[in-house]
């Protein structure tokens, strides 16, 4: 077993931080706040320089071929710094979704190998619409929308569809209600194996989530431990009070234990996808969990300041609110769990812990179970 | 033990029931269920000519004796008021700062004079008072401020300068209650004087400062030699800590009936919505929102065996010590649950820029319960040393 991430992981990981670290700055968020797309073409162009847009996509298409595991760590420093682009739905989710349907849909194999192509090179963008979602972020960004008719995919332009606007609790997010008309023309994949890559998308999609949550409950305690190091009250710094001190060490306590559910689900997901459910859910609670006890103790921990619109603070709230919703609540993840847990074939015994197998850390036995459940 | 009201209580009940239902409609219908929490920012103009139509009909300040304009209210009918202004849907109180905390602190602590001269104001809705107590580096440590107060023998007037912070409603308010210190050596709650300081002068600017939820409900005042009457000071220079500890107790005392009807009106609407959108299907949302009836009916309780005096053996202060971090924590929960009861919708705003609906504006305002008027730590550190006797904090 190897709990750890590999030197090259963790060296893409520093890279990407450091590149967002120059180009995503508070007030650089707070600028796109007043544009009317709200999305910056120039730090777009940046991530796909540094191969986001093509990781994730297998090298017989024309990406890198790396899978979730080396991307997990990407999508939480896009949570550290509050990336407003879209890129992990549109990395991790989208085009993923346009492999599957690539290696299912012979018809639209060499029509989606261009578009593949297209979206490596950052010239094309592709976003998915999941039913679990009602609006869709970023979609006017959008060339291209992977939409579901019940349990079918469709592929459609964005100049077929209307898209009408909504304004978030997060002024960083664009959502967009999206009606459209399913056609023979735009489907790409029936309901029954469109009902399975559904699935897989919501997995990769809840995933995503949970990893940029991670990074906003981390960017999020930062700043709190800074602050109560500088803000003097009663003659000393308020980090020097229990009280404080305490509220931040239980947001630390709860970021480090999610840390570790998020990157089992990342594998997980990069070995079976489809048998991601249970892991993927855990990881979504748990990140979310991590993250609003962070946005909650950390505005406490910076008093009436952390009530401002001025404090940087709330860009990572607001975030966390957002994406605690996104990708199926509290409430649906924690029905997945139960679903899991609760059908008479699942494997529960010591043995285990990364599934069916106890020999060796493979998830591609895990329990079968895991499957059965929507 | 009789809980249940008197024939003449329930008589009063009527009266006020049948003066809102009279009252609080025509041009007064939009207002309904307005400016509560989160709210405070809307229908301005309109709330404050309601609290001049409430003075009409007597209803403002019915709790101050009658010898200053109130009705001298009991307990029961001022409970009684409450709830029937919150089934009602009375607008969130413009006037409550100076109904509930400055009129009664110039009734205990005021002289004659100053009785005279800033009560009958606050009694007839038109003048409208803010708090000028926190600034920037006396928020907990409220005893740290910094303005100052001088006495000008040649215009005998006393100049304040300084900068206060976070204060709220100071934009629509006639009158701030300002503590500074009069004696300049001085350190912590020493040489301290509580002034009562007309906002409408040029010593006195006002800068908004935007909230999480886009609006300003709170802002800067800056004092630069502000003019101040030399009778305008409640007490003696030196007295203003004792007077300002005064006030806070009244924040715990009969204002908090009302504020309970608030959260009893926004629990309602979380009920009524989980129902509609079918949240209410969901186990654990059903079990929140049964908590959250719990925790306000225990609220409710204690404060009706704290007023009626119930509680003699030395367990009042206590229970007055324990309410403000308890009805935080249950409001900040409160606020979360309607995010959660509102499912995807908690996120979409009602309109461009920055429009919340009341459910987001009530749960964004719910960050800050546990913030002002003491926080959640500070409490649980009076709880603890004064009213369970543990070693006190090492202070800096
Ligand atoms: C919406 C709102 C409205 C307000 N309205 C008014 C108003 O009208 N008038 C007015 O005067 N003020 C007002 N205030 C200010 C309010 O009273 C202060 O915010 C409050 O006293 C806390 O002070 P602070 O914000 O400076 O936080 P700080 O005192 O800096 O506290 C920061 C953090 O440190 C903790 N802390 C500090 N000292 C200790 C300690 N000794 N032990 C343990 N923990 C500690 C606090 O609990 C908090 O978590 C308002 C505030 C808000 C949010």
């Amino acid at each position: 077993m190897e709990f750890t991430f590999s030197d090259d992981q963790r060296v893409y990981q520093q890279s990407l931080a450091a590149m967002l670290a120059k180009e995503v700055a508070p007030e650089t968020i707070r600028g796109r706040w007043s544009t009317a797309s709200g999305f910056d073409p120039g730090s777009w162009q940046q991530l796909v320089d540094m191969g986001l847009t093509a990781m994730l996509i297998p090298e017989d298409l024309g990406g890198l071929g790396l899978n979730e595991v080396d991307f997990v760590l990407l999508a939480e420093e896009c949570g550290k710094v509050a990336l407003p682009e879209p890129l992990v739905d549109s990395a991790l989710v989208a085009s993923q979704l346009l492999v599957d349907l690539v290696r299912c849909n012979s018809d639209f194999a060499s029509r989606g190998t261009e578009l593949l192509q297209q979206v490596a090179a950052g010239t094309v963008q592709v976003a998915a619409g999941h039913m679990i979602n009602p609006y869709l972020n970023f979609a006017a960004e959008a060339d291209w929308l992977l939409l579901g008719h019940g349990e079918e995919v469709h592929l459609v332009a964005r100049d077929q569809l209307q898209l009408q606007a909504q304004k978030s609790l997060d002024p960083s997010r664009r959502l967009y209600r999206v009606a459209w008309t399913p056609s023979a023309a735009s489907r790409l994949v029936d309901g029954q194996q469109g009902a399975q890559l559904w699935r897989i998308a919501l997995n990769r999609g809840a995933l995503g989530c949970a990893a940029q949550l991670l990074g906003l409950a981390q960017a999020m305690l930062q700043q709190a431990v800074k602050y109560s190091s500088d803000r003097e009250q009663f003659g000393r710094a308020i980090g020097s009070n229990q009280a404080v001190k305490h509220l931040l060490a239980d947001c630390a306590v709860r970021i480090e234990f999610a840390k570790a559910v998020v990157y089992r689900a990342a594998y997980t997901t990069s070995v079976g996808p489809a048998r991601a459910d249970c892991a993927v859910s855990h990881a979504k609670v748990a990140a979310a969990d991590a993250a609003l006890l962070c946005a909650r103790n950390c505005t406490q921990v910076h008093g009436a300041m952390g009530y401002t619109w001025e404090c940087d603070l709330h860009i990572w709230a607001k975030r966390s609110w957002a994406l605690d919703k996104a990708w199926g609540d509290n409430g649906f993840h924690k029905n997945r769990i139960h679903e899991w847990l609760l059908n008479p074939r699942a494997l529960l015994g010591a043995e285990y812990t990364f599934g069916a197998s106890n020999r060796a850390f493979d998830i591609s036995t895990e329990p079968l179970t895991a499957e059965t459940s929507s | 033990m009789k809980l249940s009201f008197s024939k003449q209580d329930e008589q009063f009940r009527a009266e006020v029931a049948a003066w809102l239902q009279a009252n609080l409609c025509g041009e007064y219908e939009t207002i309904r269920w307005r400016g509560g929490p989160g709210d405070e920012h809307m229908y301005v103009e309109e709330r404050k000519a309601w609290e001049r139509k409430l003075h009409e009909g007597g209803w403002t300040c019915i709790g101050w004796p009658e010898a200053h304009g109130g009705r001298g209210a009991s307990i029961e009918q001022q409970v009684i008021f409450n709830e029937e202004y919150a089934r009602a849907g009375g607008p969130g109180r413009i006037g409550h700062i100076g109904e509930t905390l400055a009129g009664p602190t110039i009734i205990a602590f005021g002289s004659d004079q100053q009785q005279q001269r800033f009560l009958p104001g606050i009694l007839r809705g038109e003048e409208f008072w803010c708090q000028g107590y926190s600034e920037p580096s006396a928020g907990s440590d409220l005893a740290n401020v910094k303005t100052r107060a001088s006495f000008d023998s040649d215009t005998q007037q006393w100049k304040i300068s300084g900068q206060k912070v976070w204060t709220s409603l100071a934009h629509e308010s006639q009158y701030c209650f300002v503590i500074a210190r009069t004696d300049p050596d001085s350190v912590g709650h020493k040489g301290l004087g509580f002034f009562l300081l007309a906002m409408d002068q040029a010593g006195v600017d006002v800068r908004p400062i935007e909230q999480l939820t886009g609006t300003s409900e709170f802002n800067e005042v800056f004092f630069d030699e502000a003019r101040c009457g030399a009778n305008d000071i409640v007490g003696l220079p030196g007295d203003g800590w004792k007077v300002a500890m005064g006030l806070l107790g009244f924040e715990r005392g009969v204002s908090t009936l009302g504020q309970q009807m608030l959260f009893q009106n926004e629990l309602n609407e979380i009920v009524a919505l989980a129902k509609r959108n079918g949240a209410a299907r969901d186990p654990a949302l059903r079990a929140r929102i049964a908590d959250a009836h719990m925790g306000l009916r225990i609220m409710r309780y204690n404060s009706m065996r704290m007023l009626s005096g119930g509680v003699d053996d030395g367990a009042l202060q206590k229970s007055a010590m324990i309410y403000k971090l308890y009805w935080a924590s249950w409001h900040r929960n409160l606020g979360k649950l309607a995010m959660d009861v509102l499912g995807d919708e908690s996120e979409i705003l009602e309109a461009a820029p920055y429009q919340l609906g009341r459910l987001q504006s009530m749960y964004l305002f719910t960050r800050s319960d546990t913030i002002y008027g003491g926080t959640n730590q500070i409490q649980r550190n009076i709880i603890a040393e004064r009213a369970l006797g543990m070693p006190r904090e090492p202070r800096g």
